[in-house]
């Protein structure tokens, strides 16, 4: 074997070391309804342990995004792979180690509590027959209720328990807070960061609900007009993202000199930007007297000034 | 002290784990918390505020590492015997955010910096005798 070859395949074999380290590989993912591209070049990963809240505003493509990544909807490019298997074809081995908890909970509606859960034990290895009960005395559950009868918020809970029970290495709640009431919302969320931290989970949130995602992520995506705007740790993005106001004087043109410059909104009375700090020194020196270092943003802020 | 004893505002501009750490400094500086006074454990902090437990541990290595807190062995964190150079240190950064806030006000009054250190050190004159 040539030394080149040599050097490809050793840097082909660390690849696939890396991928089956990670919990989630997308590359450069793409998905159009119709004309219209919902995403495009979309790359990110996801760890053990990690928590990324995947944020956007309602039809941003988050659960598109999701279910592309679960390899429940074929992406138009690129390709996603979970524990380093293609998301299209994972394998049963794979499969058991992923929890999914979509929006809407509809399905296994004529079952009753119990025999939804008996049916779901099944499917999972792992299942945590103790973690079920008591997760069902502590929110009051009628084992014998159907789930027709009961509201979407206790479905969507019952389909959290059943996901946390897998005890999966990896858990994907599509928007988890939207029919939880606060109460439920807490208890889910330490649940969440303790698995995380505990066994080595890796969770991905989606949300709209960024305070939830304040305690709980280590990462933050933001879904925005089809790509991943911000996408860091938490704490990186708290730190380095800034805003400013800057006078009528200066032209839209003028702008685009700022370095990390993220989002810019006309104002009546000027301009305000989000930038991300760090790169100070390549400021226009007029904008930089002006703007100053901006003020830090808290991640609801951040999430308006950019997407609104 | 208890988990339940940290201010956390999971909302606030700043980082949690910078809550955190800005908080121990100030109760080490201060002397609320002595040297060998045993910091909540991460789980405990983590499960308290519903907040990741990486958040909490991050917080407390970088108290580790700048000699805050120290590690005590299978015994989680303590306030660190440090010299007093550290807590001389703690104590300039603690003051660094109002120094910083004066400066800007001056700069925003467009107060000559000579001047406002000579009218500084004459205010602290003034309020030691």
């Amino acid at each position: 074997m040539k030394r080149a070859d040599a050097e490809q395949a050793i840097h082909e074999r660390t690849i696939a070391i890396a991928d089956n380290q990670a919990s989630v590989t997308i590359t450069g993912l793409a998905k159009r309804y119709g004309t219209r591209d919902v995403f495009r070049d979309v790359s990110l990963r996801l760890e053990p342990g990690q928590v990324l809240g995947l944020l956007g505003r309602n039809g941003a493509g988050k659960s598109t995004l999701i279910r592309c990544m679960l390899g429940l909807e074929a992406p138009d490019a690129g390709t996603c792979s979970l524990f380093g298997a293609p998301a299209q074809r994972l394998p049963d081995r794979v499969k058991m180690r992923v929890a999914y908890v979509p929006q809407r909970t509809e399905a296994f509606l004529w079952l009753d509590v119990v025999e939804f859960f008996t049916l779901m034990s099944r499917f999972y290895p792992r299942w945590d027959g103790n973690y079920v009960q008591a997760a069902l005395a502590e929110q009051g559950f009628n084992p014998y209720d159907r789930l027709r009868n009961l509201s979407p918020g206790q479905r969507q809970q019952l389909f959290i328990i059943r996901a946390l029970a897998a005890k999966p290495d990896l858990l994907v709640l599509d928007e988890p807070a939207a029919s939880l009431d606060p109460v439920a919302r807490r208890a889910l969320m330490r649940e969440v960061v303790s698995r995380a931290g505990e066994q080595e989970c890796a969770v991905l949130l989606s949300t709209h609900i960024v305070s939830d995602l304040e305690r709980v992520a280590s990462h933050v995506a933001l879904l925005h007009a089809g790509g991943l705007l911000l996408h860091d740790e938490i704490d990186v993005i708290k730190e380095e993202c800034a805003r400013a106001h800057l006078p009528v004087g200066i032209a839209a043109s003028d702008l685009e000199h700022i370095p990390g410059l993220i989002a810019k909104r006309r104002t009546t009375n000027g301009w305000t930007v989000v930038f991300r700090r760090g790169s100070r020194d390549a400021w226009p020196e007029a904008l930089h007297a002006q703007a100053g270092n901006g003020e830090a943003l808290g991640l609801e802020d951040l999430f308006i000034e950019v997407t609104a | 002290m208890d988990g339940v004893d940290f201010h956390i505002q999971p909302s606030a501009p700043e980082p949690i784990y910078r809550q955190i750490v800005e908080q121990v400094r100030r109760l080490v500086a201060g002397g609320q918390l002595a040297p060998g006074a045993v910091l909540p454990s991460v789980r405990d902090v983590a499960a308290t505020h519903a907040i990741n437990p990486m958040t909490v541990s991050k917080a407390y290595s970088l108290l580790e590492t700048e000699g805050v807190l120290e590690r005590l062995r299978g015994k989680g964190m303590a306030v660190a015997a440090g010299p007093a150079a550290a807590a001389e240190d703690a104590r300039w950064a603690l003051i660094a955010p109002a120094l910083a806030a004066v400066a800007r006000q001056a700069r925003e009054l467009e107060l000559a910096p000579g001047e406002v250190i000579a009218r500084l050190m004459r205010t602290m004159e003034d309020t030691t005798e």
